[in-house]
């Protein structure tokens, strides 16, 4: 329906401080994508770093306020407030951080020559926002049985499950992961949606830390 | 088209184009860009007490998100009314009246739209808009080309030819005026009923020659 908010009324704080404003689904927004995200301090990330290969996205990131570095395939792009970044190639790694407080980006999406659907990824991320961990295991499961050996999905169960306690699940999805995709073990050590699962040995040996500060004295 | 994997541009680079005489600027981001999963542009009001998005609905299916990228804005959507400061994001479903009036100089509003459930083709108007642009911005020339080029790209839709019938009129060919106009007025009668109360056709109005 139409309607109007403001983005900071939107905004719900998410993984490493980041406030994440579901625009899209908030409108119920059906003809592109449309998102935003606030840092509350500099040096967060504000757009994790990904390619759109597999939704085929036109991405354009719009700095609304404060001040951002995007890094796109490797080259460092400095966007003061007002600057579009506009990703047209979907293999083109991109990530933005934060360089001033309460830097703001609004993203739209979108695949050329298609009726726009909305992304998965969106679809199992508004449910840890809304803290319905049931919910994202089975929008999760259901994109795995389509994708099996997916690594960011099998990454998002283990956190879904990790969150629901299922300890045991979360961990062989951990692993799996990793396997498929080492750089997935970084993000583990960094996510505080593992923390029921950070000190079982397990965790240790998936993620290669050489376990945590107790025992390193 | 420049098939490079990304561009960057600041919202002050963008070109400045006169949408009216009241100090509307259209900043076309879209064209600019290269974007072509939907559609995007911006639109400054400088002096701050003017429109920053005209009164529309959208009857074609698309459907619009508003953004407040700087400045402030007093917005109706539908029956309602409501101030607008920069980071306010209105969503407008298709048909849903919907404008804007900046109530700050340099009042910035991003507009991001896409037709429900068909693939984004790039807005026909917003090549009519460029001929418009670019005549008040005192580029006839460019002006002219860019409609020989909206002319030729579609050659069946008499908005085209109503358009250059509005451009001839404007720069006093009225000659070229009355013959455009009635090939617009050949494709769709419709065309007949816009010109009776458009201020574009005033010079040329009391033409016998003028359809009416």
């Amino acid at each position: 329906m139409s309607g109007a908010a403001h983005i900071s009324d939107l905004a719900v704080t998410t993984g490493g401080g980041r406030a994440w404003a579901m625009v899209r689904t908030h409108f119920d927004i059906k003809s592109f994508g449309v998102n935003a995200y606030v840092a509350a301090e500099p040096g967060m990330e504000l757009v994790g770093n990904h390619d759109e290969v597999d939704t085929k996205h036109e991405e354009l990131f719009f700095v609304s306020s404060g001040r951002a570095t995007f890094t796109v395939n490797g080259d460092e792009i400095d966007a003061a407030a007002g600057t579009f970044v506009f990703v047209r190639d979907p293999t083109a790694m991109r990530k933005a951080v934060a360089e001033e407080p309460g830097t703001t980006v609004v993203v739209a999406g979108g695949k050329a020559g298609e009726a726009f659907t909305p992304s998965a990824w969106e679809r199992g991320s508004r449910y840890f926002v809304t803290q319905e961990y049931d919910k994202a295991v089975e929008v999760y499961e259901e994109l795995l049985a389509k994708s099996p050996g997916d690594a960011g999905i099998l990454y998002n169960l283990a956190c879904a499950k990790s969150l629901l306690g299922r300890k045991d699940e979360a961990l062989a999805h951990l692993r799996q992961s990793i396997e498929a995709d080492p750089q997935f073990k970084k993000s583990a050590v960094e996510d505080s949606d593992f923390d029921a699962i950070r000190d079982d040995p397990e965790f240790s040996a998936i993620t290669g830390q050489t376990s945590s500060a107790r025992t390193s004295s | 088209m420049n098939e490079k994997a990304y561009e960057v541009v600041h919202l002050d680079e963008l070109d400045r184009f006169p949408v009216d005489d009241e100090g509307l600027l259209w900043r076309p981001v879209r064209r600019r860009l290269g974007i072509t999963a939907f559609g995007t542009n911006a639109y400054t009001a400088e002096k701050g007490d003017e429109r920053v998005v005209e009164e529309h609905y959208e009857k074609d299916g698309h459907e619009e998100l508003y953004f407040v990228a700087s400045g402030s804005a007093r917005f109706v959507l539908g029956d309602e009314e409501f101030d607008a400061p920069a980071g306010t994001l209105v969503h407008a479903e298709p048909g849903t009246r919907r404008g804007a009036v900046a109530t700050e100089p340099g009042t910035t509003v991003l507009a991001i739209g896409a037709k429900l459930g068909v693939p984004h083709e790039a807005s026909a108007w917003e090549e009519t808009f460029l001929v418009f642009g670019l005549y008040r911005s005192g580029k006839e020339r460019e002006a002219r080309e860019q409609l020989e080029t909206v002319l030729a790209r579609y050659p069946n839709e008499w908005q085209g030819y109503y358009n250059a019938a509005c451009f001839e009129a404007l720069t006093g060919n009225d000659d070229g005026a009355v013959a455009q106009l009635r090939r617009a007025i050949e494709l769709d009668p419709q065309a007949k009923e816009w010109a009776a109360k458009d201020e574009d056709f005033d010079t040329i109005r009391d033409r016998p020659d003028f359809p009416k």
